[in-house]
């Protein structure tokens, strides 16, 4: 057998650690039902569930888009608002001061008492589940952002300055990448909450079907199975939301996780030790 | 390259009518008591700070409150993070005017010089202390200023790699044509890389004594035993410690 190269097996064994987690999940719901005696009808097998979701998946998957899509599009509302009402709340101490106690305002809302509102103010299409989704993600993104910017070595600036860096080329290069550690962990954040507030906009804006309104009619008529069943995808759709920033995040910010940068990001110039030089005699050789 | 008196800043006083004046390609050494106000000289000097009265000047022109116009270095590195050493060298380029490719090739041509050529294309996070003050140097001879101010540049470096980096930065000094004004706590430091030594008193500082050291460059690991050293360095310590010869070297 060809050996497996080390960084695949490492790959390897965190998706089997994860799976091992679903499983062990599984396995002690199944262990609740067995010891408490509990009926199909009060708490389904995760399997029974799953199985669900694949006898009715003709009519789910339609369900399950519509609902990645407002998580999707709220989701990158909330966070294009969060950057830029964090980049604009770190350029001047005064918009800080007067926003700030009202984003945590906004987040004290009861985001179900919001729901109702928002469906008068914007009728029963897309929007008002976008708004709700949208209000739930940009938060942690401006607290992040915030932070990030904050956190800047000041003496970075004073530097930056001091080379006479231009405001523009100073905020491009200096705080904008900076702020993307940052950004990322509240977009990690933010991924997660959205799925609940996509479902939390169904549940009172529900002129288009959804997993959200299917639970709702499935609640209504105890078909626990496809309860659970819809949970189950709800659940799915926030995780791979998740990974999906964890992914980006590692496209986006490669120092963070490499020694050297990829090759196609390097600074390329053609240059080779065999070319004369232009500049800088060489008199020393110093080793390292 | 002359400099002129300076002065105070926010109430308390950190410079008194201090002047310096430097000629052009010489190194020289500042050393002081803590809190003497070497970096807020250096502040003034780059154009961060605007000094209350005094100018700074350059060439004979006025340049007191103008950033840009000299290159500086600080005890931290301040590579950022997200650009490779070749990234971080131009850095001046891409902050000012945008980074073109012959800033890329004499920053690659930089670093291959000066014992970095394996690791043009790593991250900062990758490389060791030492490595990272290099990358910071080259970065400000990069910005091709004729003046460059060192600010303990070695200040957080172990002492073996200190010496390293001040064989190395006599090496690169001979390369180049360049005023260096370098702030230090470390006599011995200050005296090894420097023309002369500018001694400093404490707050408000002022030029205590100014004292020029005639030791034949290029300069090696001998020098810092010599005689003449040594000498230098009693008449240094008397300085900074406010007393003569009672001071034990």
């Amino acid at each position: 057998m060809r050996p497996i190269p080390p960084g695949l097996r490492k790959a390897l064994v965190r998706v089997a650690m994860a799976l091992a987690a679903v499983a062990l999940i599984f396995g002690l719901w199944n262990l609740v039902i067995v010891v408490f005696d509990l009926k199909p009808y009060a708490l389904p097998t995760p399997q029974a569930a799953v199985a669900a979701d694949a006898d009715n998946w003709s009519v789910l998957a339609g369900l399950t888009l519509q609902t990645v899509e407002e998580t999707a599009y709220g989701f990158f509302i909330g966070a294009l608002v969060g950057f830029l009402l964090g980049v604009a709340m770190s350029a001047s101490r005064t918009v800080q001061r007067l926003v700030y106690p009202a984003l945590i305002t906004s987040q004290a809302v009861p985001i179900v008492a919001m729901a109702a509102p928002l469906v008068i103010l914007f009728g029963f299409g897309m929007l008002p589940k976008l708004v709700i989704v949208a209000w739930t993600v940009f938060f942690p993104v401006v607290v992040n952002v915030l932070d990030g910017l904050a956190n800047i070595d000041p003496d970075l600036i004073r530097l930056s300055r001091a080379m006479g860096a231009r405001p523009l080329r100073g905020f491009i290069h200096i705080r904008l990448p900076a702020t993307l550690s940052p950004l990322f962990s509240g977009l990690k954040i933010g991924a997660t909450y959205a799925v609940t507030g996509a479902v939390i906009g169904e549940w009172t804006a529900s002129a288009q079907q959804g997993l959200g309104t299917y639970l709702q009619t499935a609640n209504a008529s105890l078909d626990t199975q496809g309860v659970f069943g819809a949970t189950i995808l709800l659940t799915a759709i926030g995780v791979a939301s998740f990974l999906a920033m964890v992914a980006a995040e590692s496209l986006a910010t490669p120092w963070r996780t490499r020694t050297t940068a990829r090759r196609g990001l390097r600074l390329r110039t053609g240059f080779s030790a065999a070319r004369p030089r232009p500049a800088y005699p060489s008199r020393h050789k110093i080793g390292e | 390259m002359v400099e002129d008196v300076t002065c105070r800043f926010e109430g308390t006083l950190a410079l008194d009518h201090l002047s310096l004046e430097v000629d052009r390609s010489e190194f020289v050494s500042i050393v002081g008591p803590s809190g003497c106000g070497k970096s807020t000289l250096f502040n003034t000097i780059s154009g961060l700070l605007r000094p209350a009265c005094g100018r700074v000047m350059l060439d004979g022109r006025d340049v007191t409150g103008e950033t840009g116009h000299v290159g500086y270095m600080l005890q931290k590195d301040l590579l950022v993070p997200w650009r490779t050493v070749v990234g971080n060298i131009v850095l001046g380029a891409a902050l000012t005017r945008g980074v073109t490719r012959r800033d890329r090739e004499e920053a690659e041509a930089l670093a291959t010089r000066y014992g970095l050529g394996d690791f043009l294309h790593h991250y900062p996070h990758a490389l060791s202390g030492g490595m990272r003050q290099r990358v910071a140097l080259m970065r400000t001879l990069a910005l091709h200023k004729d003046v460059l101010l060192l600010d303990e540049p070695f200040g957080a470096l172990d002492s073996q790699t200190r010496l390293e980096m001040q064989m190395w930065l006599l090496s690169v000094c001979e390369d180049l044509n360049a005023t260096i004004l370098f702030v230090t706590h470390d006599v011995d430091e200050a005296i090894f890389l420097a023309d002369r030594v500018v001694v400093m008193s404490g707050r408000p500082g002022r030029v205590l004594e100014e004292i020029p050291i005639p030791l034949p460059r290029p300069r090696d690991l001998e020098a810092l035993t010599a005689p003449r050293f040594i000498e230098l360095k009693r008449q240094a310590l008397g300085l900074l410690h406010g007393a003569g010869s009672e001071v034990p070297t």
